[in-house]
């Protein structure tokens, strides 16, 4: 194909494909006015007025002042994304070693129970949830709702590495336990490093999930533990709707994933691709 | 000076002196708007407190569930007032409306003594109450030691008392005989036409007056002012699309949901007189209502009205009443008029939608939130609200009846007051009780969104629905 027609034609997918995440960033720096004209341009007087009341909380509009939370509910995503992640990271990598490298009584069944909560609807857990968050004191708290989060990041991580442990020959692990080190040492200086884009992609992954996670946070827990997903609602109330806080809330929380997963790019296509096919 | 001030506002509040005189008088005396609004709010307190012992859960704390709207807004901005009359905190969690009911739902389902009172909808209450999630708050209105005497609930307008209150047997009347006041009404919606006044005057259009002048003018609209369409009312597969102006109309030409027969409910919309109606109003959406009808709900309803994409809007006056200010396009431009669709109707008959105050039957304090919900519910807070905050409409006949109330209506939403008081009389919640209303309205959006796009002919598909209704009614032990 020739060059000048591939250039164009890849161009046009990118613009195809980008086109909402473009719009959404040119509305972002205009007023409710200007998002609103009939018809839409794309010639406007940039404004950062709703970044600018997104980070400072207030947002000042012909009908009033409007309290904003959005920078509280940015901070609750990246606790409980983060939070999540690590714990599940403690607890699903020495997981799916075992799972990877033992056979034992029960191991297929385990594995599986753990893949199925990613089954089961999210309403039907919270709500005996809730009342069981309740008796013991777990309602309304981070650490409740990390622990909830696991239901979405543990089995992600759980089954990705797993594969990715599979993948990796047990002779070199075999090799330097023959040296005399303990199956620990093993696990944390060969086993861990090869499987580090494996680690790093699954990781990556169960982050966004984490993020763009809605429903669990709006049952178990108050107002002001709320993530993005539901914050950003906030901007549509019966006196209208905020085009222009949404589209500049939406901006803002897209960023902290597409630095991640732009940094993580390279381990996540790796990672992915190695752990799928066993040699 | 402050005691001069101080004693005109008590004037003021012992109702010697009216508020406009006030505003005159404290003006003379020099007092910005601010500081009559903080003199305002503490006589409000002392009159409040002068006869009963508002003091009695000092040191406690409620605990509320709202929803995101300008009624909460107007609630928080006054919360101090609440303070300082009771000696008791607030903690409230506002969530957007999106996902409230769910929120809601969900804290009552699963026994949450969390919140003590929180906002809902009378339709919310026909599931919530028989469940017996709600409080009857019969028993604290009943009780004289529990409710202050200047409450005064005869003053919350009757239909929307009735509204409010079921016995919980479906298809029993609202507000009959042993039914249960599951919650206080807060502040109302009904529905009637607002309309952008410029566009229609730069195209010689008049308020409609009946079904066929709404269809006529929607059509002239579209097709003399470029780029806009005629009427926006809502589409989405939801109950929310039946209720407002389309139940409305419905009523008015005499046509139910539901008839009772030997204590069992049976569907009513297959009528020949409910067929006409659906054909006019499918018609309407065809030939003047917005492209993407389907997908249209009121936040895209209000929006084009507020943007100029529509000439007028058939949905709650509340709607219109917000897209006449803030940063719309169009505020400033927009008119409102009552609307009886039938000519042979004696006046509108709008369906009512009522935000409303509930208690949670599994709170641990409900003195206390008695105590919060009838200080909100009360005419004190709903005449601040209504003058200073946009606390419309106003579910108390006193607030309508305030000279100040009616001052910034009149002055700046042309029409509103005289399009409420044609349509208040005839204003009530038209659906009939029953536990499968969300299911089974949201079917009868779902039907009408085939018969638009010509899925199914009107004829056929109301024979559909209504045979589909009376399925699960059966199914229900109700039909």
């Amino acid at each position: 194909m020739h060059p000048a027609i591939r250039v164009v034609l890849l161009t046009l997918i990118g613009l195809f494909f980008l086109f909402p995440i473009v719009w959404v960033f040119l509305m972002s720096f205009q007023t409710n006015e200007t998002i609103l004209r009939i018809p839409p341009s794309l010639v406007f007087e940039p404004t950062l007025q709703n970044y600018t009341a997104l980070i400072s909380g207030r947002l000042e509009t012909g009908a009033g002042v409007l309290e904003l939370a959005f920078m509280q509910n940015l901070w609750n995503s990246f606790v409980l994304s983060f939070c999540s992640v690590a714990l599940s990271l403690l607890l699903g990598v020495p997981a799916a070693y075992a799972f990877a490298r033992f056979k034992f009584f029960g191991s297929e069944d385990i594995a599986f129970t753990l893949l199925s909560f990613r089954f089961a609807p999210a309403l039907l857990v919270l709500l005996p949830l809730n009342l069981y968050f309740q008796d013991i004191g777990l309602n309304d708290t981070y650490i409740g709702l990390i622990w909830v989060y696991q239901l979405i990041t543990l089995p992600l991580i759980l089954w990705i590495v797993r594969g990715y442990f599979e993948d990796i020959s047990p002779d070199i692990e075999n090799a330097y336990r023959v040296d005399g080190h303990s199956w620990f040492s093993t696990f944390m200086k060969i086993s861990i490093p090869l499987a580090l884009p494996g680690i790093a992609a699954a990781a990556l992954l169960s982050f966004i999930f984490a993020w763009n996670n809605f429903v669990f946070a709006l049952i178990l827990a108050s107002a002001d533990k709320q993530p993005v997903t539901v914050g950003a609602l906030a901007f549509v109330t019966a006196s209208g709707i905020q085009y222009g806080q949404i589209a500049a809330a939406v901006v803002l929380s897209i960023l902290p994933t597409l630095a991640l997963a732009l940094y993580a790019q390279r381990y996540l296509v790796e990672g992915l691709s190695l752990g799928a096919v066993k040699g | 000076m402050y005691e001069k001030a101080k004693d005109a506002v008590d004037a003021c509040m012992r109702k010697g002196m009216s508020r406009r005189e006030l505003g005159r008088r404290l003006g003379a005396l020099g007092l910005t708007a601010a500081s009559a609004n903080v003199l305002w709010g503490t006589a409000s307190t002392r009159a409040l407190a002068a006869d009963f012992d508002w003091m009695k859960h000092k040191g406690k704390t409620v605990t509320l569930l709202l929803n995101k709207h300008p009624y909460t807004d107007a609630m928080i901005a006054d919360i101090q007032a609440f303070k300082d009359l009771t000696g008791m905190e607030v903690k409230y969690d506002v969530f957007p409306e999106d996902v409230y009911f769910d929120k809601v739902t969900a804290a009552l389902s699963s026994r949450s003594s969390q919140y003590d009172a929180f906002m809902t909808g009378a339709y919310q209450t026909w599931q919530y109450g028989p469940a017996g999630w709600l409080v009857d708050t019969n028993e604290f209105l009943q009780d004289e030691s529990m409710t202050a005497p200047g409450f005064n609930w005869d003053d919350v307008l009757p239909n929307l008392r009735q509204s409010t209150a079921w016995s919980g047997v479906p298809g029993e009347a609202l507000g009959g005989e042993g039914a249960k006041q599951w919650a206080l009404p807060w502040g109302f919606e009904l529905n009637s036409i607002a309309y952008n006044k410029k566009m229609l005057d730069g195209a010689g259009g008049e308020p409609p007056k009946d079904m066929d002048g709404l269809m006529e003018l929607a059509a002239k609209m579209q097709k003399d002012v470029q780029g806009v369409y005629g009427i926006g009312v809502r589409g989405s597969r939801s109950w929310a699309t039946i209720h407002p102006g389309f139940l409305s109309a419905y009523t008015n030409f005499d046509q139910r949901d539901f008839t009772m027969e030997d204590g069992k409910l049976k569907a009513a919309m297959a009528t020949p007189e409910s067929k006409a109606f659906h054909q006019q109003w499918v018609k309407m959406i065809q030939d003047s209502g917005p492209k993407n009808w389907s997908t249209y709900t009121w936040y895209q309803v209000g929006t084009d009205l507020g943007a100029g994409a529509s000439a007028m809007i058939y949905d709650a006056d509340i709607l219109g009443y917000f897209m006449n200010g803030g940063d719309n396009k169009e505020a400033g431009n927009l008119a409102y008029t009552a609307f009886a669709p039938n000519p042979k109707a004696k006046g509108p008959t709008p369906n009512v939608w009522i935000w409303s105050l509930a208690m949670n039957s599994f709170g641990e304090q409900q003195d206390a939130a008695w105590y919060f919900m009838q200080w909100a519910c009360g005419a004190e807070h709903a005449l601040f609200g209504a003058t200073k905050m946009d606390f419309v409409n106003p579910v108390r006949q006193s607030v309508w009846d305030d000279e100040t109330f009616q001052k910034k209506i009149s002055d700046n939403y042309p029409g509103y007051l005289d399009q409420y008081k044609a349509s208040a009389p005839g204003s009530k919640i038209y659906f009939t009780p029953q536990p499968l209303f969300f299911n089974l309205t949201t079917e009868w959006a779902a039907s009408l969104q085939k018969m638009v796009a010509k899925e199914v002919p009107v004829d056929e598909g109301l024979d559909q629905l209504a045979a589909s209704v009376d399925n699960q009614l059966k199914q229900a032990g109700l039909g």
